[in-house]
């Protein structure tokens, strides 16, 4: 197995051995062990909250859009491939395919941003907001006729918009790091088959958010 | 004393051509990081310290107009006497500015900075420019947080803790802007300690000198390393938490608001969660920095190296299932409680076998009473009382009687204050001259560290009586109370005990800003100590070393019987000494 | 400084992998006529299962030294202690 050659990205001077990750790679590691505690809090909270809500929680599918949301999942693995995929090229040595496939999962992590956005104010649109559902709504007529179960629903947007929109964040940061990595380093072909730890270290961080988004759409949008 | 053979690159340094701005104001250099934090949280300490002044007013005089007391606004302490509505906020901000802004900053992001690739013989940190983040993301959280003092409705006022539902309820506390920039201010602070956590991780693995194995490295880096650990896997919990409070505070989202399905008690266990490892983050530095100063001032190895090290890790990974023993009153579920009683038993068994190994040092020692000994043989007996306290409230049935009373606040301030900060006074002593270059004046320092001993015991001991007669925390008059009005003359006698506690610091501020000027130019390594820091000039040049020493043994070598010296740096090589085994395989 | 030629681990099979998972999780959330509580488990399982696959082998976790994995495994059961902990408030 590859990795990025540790030899040609360490500090030119000597250091007992420490882990076999070069430092910009055992950073991002240790960055994601705090993201890991960042998510528990929200997802946690969220699960707390659920477990402990007063009444029912509202089906699967009746308030968020599931097909969508598949379709943008399904967009998201892709882009986590497209990046495996720049990475092992760069490893190969090969720059014209390090640059399109880094491309494809800049393009594939836009657009879930993008449709993201969309979902948001789709659902801001029918009544779903983050203090629950507004009044005069579409969605505070069903609830109002019985279709869905009110009381939670106010944890429902709290947990929903906190959740997914810090997820969102992130993956909009990993977007701009990427575009600008793409810029200086891709395209002007900064990157060789000695010295690609900045690739492998941006999708160490994109996969993780992808990781991330595998646990949310499951308990989140499926449960 | 011996010229140090076989050191390579002392006293060269590459030419420095920077600009001010560069080299001063936004540096990437470590060491110049470690000084600013050292101000910026000096200055903090002492807006705390203000903060304290004032509550201890309303308590030992209570309703009586303050001395200075008519620079305040009317809304807060019209005629100088101080309302319940300022003096929660006072409460609230003490607690606020000294963990977050004073203590924290002045342990980690002071000492973890300045001596982490000193020590360990690297010429800076893993990622500087991240580290040059991380300083200014924490001013700008202190300033934040500053700020929220003088909006109009006031700051913050639910306690350091901050529990819901009064701080998710503007229309319960009254406070609105101000509560919100508290959470701001936190998520800010947040972000710079991850940041810097992960530079200081990176840097322990990844970059030590040749030689310097795990078990070679002084203790004060296990301390900060472990500490970072910590700070790395809390720190996230907080912002999240703080994140949810902000949330239910500006957006209308119902995560502490039980009306509407939210738990209350979410918060605590959220909080508390990031809160219990913070205690610990708040007092390892200070032990790994006790240990080093004790055994350069007993001349001495530190007894049981590897046992204080499992300590540290012991502490560490224990402090992450106790945090409940804050909430024993919540009405949280009481087989949970159980657990944590019988955890929180457990954790005080690490921190007495350091207490053990510190005395076992000193044993039989050539004890050199220096200031940064007598501040650190301090903080051992003061840390001892503090931890003591702390085995009354582990156990739930006594905690049920003293939760939330000045026994608490004795217990806190006995850690922080006697444990912490005496910590902190002996090593700002000790590694001043490798910060300035001069030494500060021991003759001062001696007489702060005595007439701060006094009147901080005068302090805060009373409060343990306080406590258990049933004096509650953060109560504005406790004359109210017919059982407390005989305890009002010991309150009075820990306000004054308090006001001389905090004048008599102005020794130690002046100590430390005249010796800037006027303080002994000091030599390569005046207090003959082992670590790698104290091979090189003082002040330490940029970039630390011209070249990565070799490290031959462990940090504590004192009165080893093969020097006449009674010290033996890590870097000096003698006759018999193999080479690293790292030095040659790296190759570079 | 050689330059290591190494395989590869088979990235695309493992989308395809990840693909059907993903297809499974949503015939199971709203298909299935079992329990709710066998569907809590199998989905959960699932999201697991897909969430490994990224981490071994996208992260290459799988292909890393044991010291450089415990990084990433010594958070989880902080999370797990955690949410259970503050479970039993509701559930004991």
């Amino acid at each position: 197995m590859t990795t990025a050659d540790a030899r040609a990205m360490q500090p030119p001077f000597p250091a007992e051995r420490g882990v076999d990750a070069y430092n910009t790679k055992l950073g991002m590691w240790v960055f994601l062990a705090s993201e890991v505690m960042f998510f528990t809090a929200l997802i946690g909270a969220y699960i707390i909250l659920r477990f402990g809500a007063p009444g029912e929680w509202a089906r699967p599918g009746t308030v968020l859009n599931v097909p969508v949301t598949a379709f943008n999942t399904f967009l998201l693995i892709c882009s986590s491939v497209s990046m495996v995929k720049a990475y092992a090229s760069i490893a190969d040595g090969n720059q014209k395919l390090l640059k399109f496939w880094f491309l494809v999962t800049i393009i594939c992590g836009a657009s879930f941003v993008g449709v993201q956005a969309y979902e948001y104010l789709h659902l801001i649109h029918r009544g779903f907001v983050p203090s629950g559902v507004r009044d005069g709504s579409e969605l505070a007529e069903l609830v109002a006729n019985g279709t869905l179960p009110g009381a939670s629903l106010g944890l429902y947007g709290s947990t929903f918009y906190t959740m997914t929109g810090f997820h969102g964040f992130h993956v909009t940061c990993g977007v701009i790091s990427m575009i600008y990595l793409y810029l200086t380093k891709v395209l002007p072909g900064k990157y060789t088959q000695q010295n690609y730890g900045g690739v492998e270290v941006i999708g160490l961080y994109w996969h993780f958010v992808d990781l991330v988004w595998i646990i949310l759409f499951t308990i989140v949008y499926l449960i | 004393m011996t010229t140090v053979a076989g050191t390579p690159g002392v006293g060269h340094t590459h030419h420095d051509d920077r600009p001010f701005i560069r080299k001063y104001i936004f540096s990437t250099d470590h060491k110049i990081i470690g000084i600013q934090f050292l101000f910026v949280s000096l200055f903090f300490l002492l807006v705390g310290g203000l903060l304290a002044m004032q509550i201890r007013w309303q308590l030992g005089f209570p309703n009586q107009p303050m001395p200075g007391g008519k620079l305040l606004p009317e809304t807060m302490a019209p005629d100088g006497v101080i309302l319940p509505e300022y003096y929660i906020q006072l409460v609230t901000m003490h607690g606020t500015f000294m963990v977050f802004f004073a203590i924290m900053p002045l342990l980690v992001g002071v000492y973890a900075n300045f001596l982490i690739p000193l020590k360990l013989g690297a010429h800076d940190m893993a990622f500087p420019r991240i580290n040059m983040a991380s300083f200014w993301a924490a001013l700008l959280a202190g300033l934040v947080m500053l700020s929220s003092l003088f909006v109009p409705e006031g700051a913050a006022r639910a306690g350091w803790t901050m529990y819901a539902p009064l701080s998710a309820r503007p229309d319960l506390s009254g406070a609105g802007l101000g509560q919100q920039l508290w959470c701001v201010a936190i998520i800010l602070l947040g972000l710079s300690s991850i940041l810097g956590s992960l530079n200081y991780i990176t840097t322990v693995i990844n970059m030590r000198a040749p030689g310097m194995t795990w078990f070679r490295m002084p203790l004060s880096i296990w301390a900060l390393f472990i500490t970072a650990i910590l700070g790395l896997l809390a720190l996230p919990v907080l912002s999240g938490a703080a994140i949810m409070l902000l949330f239910d505070q500006t957006i209308g989202t119902h995560f502490f608001d039980p009306a509407a399905g939210g738990q209350a008690l979410l918060w605590q266990h959220l909080f508390w969660f990031f809160g219990h490892p913070e205690v610990y983050i708040l007092i390892l530095p200070a032990m790994g920095m006790v240990s080093d100063m004790i055994a350069n001032g007993s001349r001495k190895p530190i007894f049981g190296y590897h046992s204080m090290v499992f300590a540290i890790i012991g502490i560490a990974f224990l402090g992450w299932i106790v945090w409940g023993h804050h909430m024993f009153v919540s009405g949280m579920n009481p087989t949970l409680g159980s657990t944590f009683m019988v955890t929180t038993m457990i954790i005080a068994v690490p921190s007495a076998i350091k207490t053990f190994n510190w005395l076992g040092t000193m044993w039989r020692g050539n004890l050199r009473f220096h200031v940064p000994m007598m501040h650190a043989v301090g903080f051992v007996a003061m840390f001892v009382i503090g931890g003591l306290s702390g085995i009354f409230m582990a156990a739930t049935p006594v905690d049920m009687h003293i939760h939330d009373t000045y026994f608490i606040v004795a217990h806190i301030h006995y850690v922080l204050f006697g444990g912490s900060l005496f910590a902190l006074f002996g090593a700002i002593t000790f590694w001043y001259p490798k910060m300035f270059g001069r030494l500060m004046h021991e003759g001062w320092g001696k007489v702060h560290f005595w007439l701060t001993m006094l009147f901080y015991n005068l302090t805060f001991f009373p409060m343990h009586i306080l406590g258990m007669a049933g004096h509650m925390r953060r109560i504005y008059d406790p004359t109210m109370y017919d059982f407390l009005k005989p305890y009002q003359p010991l309150n009075h006698f820990i306000s004054i005990s308090a006001f001389l506690l905090f004048a008599v610091q102005a020794i130690f501020a002046l100590n430390f800003i005249i010796s800037l000027f006027r303080g002994a130019k000091a030599s390569m390594n005046p207090w003959q100590d082992n670590g790698l820091e104290w091979t090189l000039p003082n002040p330490a040049p940029h970039g630390n070393w011209a070249e990565v020493p070799r490290v031959y043994r462990g940090p504590y070598e004192y009165s080893h019987p093969d020097t006449t010296e009674d010290f033996l740096p890590q870097s000096q090589k003698l006759p018999g000494d193999p080479e690293p085994a790292a030095a040659s395989a790296a190759g570079h | 400084m050689e330059s290591v030629q190494h395989k590869h681990p088979p990235y695309l099979l493992i989308w395809l992998y990840l693909f059907l998972l993903t297809a499974a999780e949503l015939g199971l959330a709203f298909e299935l006529p079992i329990s709710r509580n066998l569907k809590l488990l199998l989905l959960l399982g699932t999201a697991l299962w897909k969430a490994l696959l990224v981490a071994m082998f996208f992260m290459h976790l799988k292909f890393e030294k044991w010291n450089l994995r415990m990084l990433f495994i010594i958070p989880l059961p902080l999370a797990v202690i955690l949410v259970l902990a503050v479970i039993t408030e509701k559930i004991w």
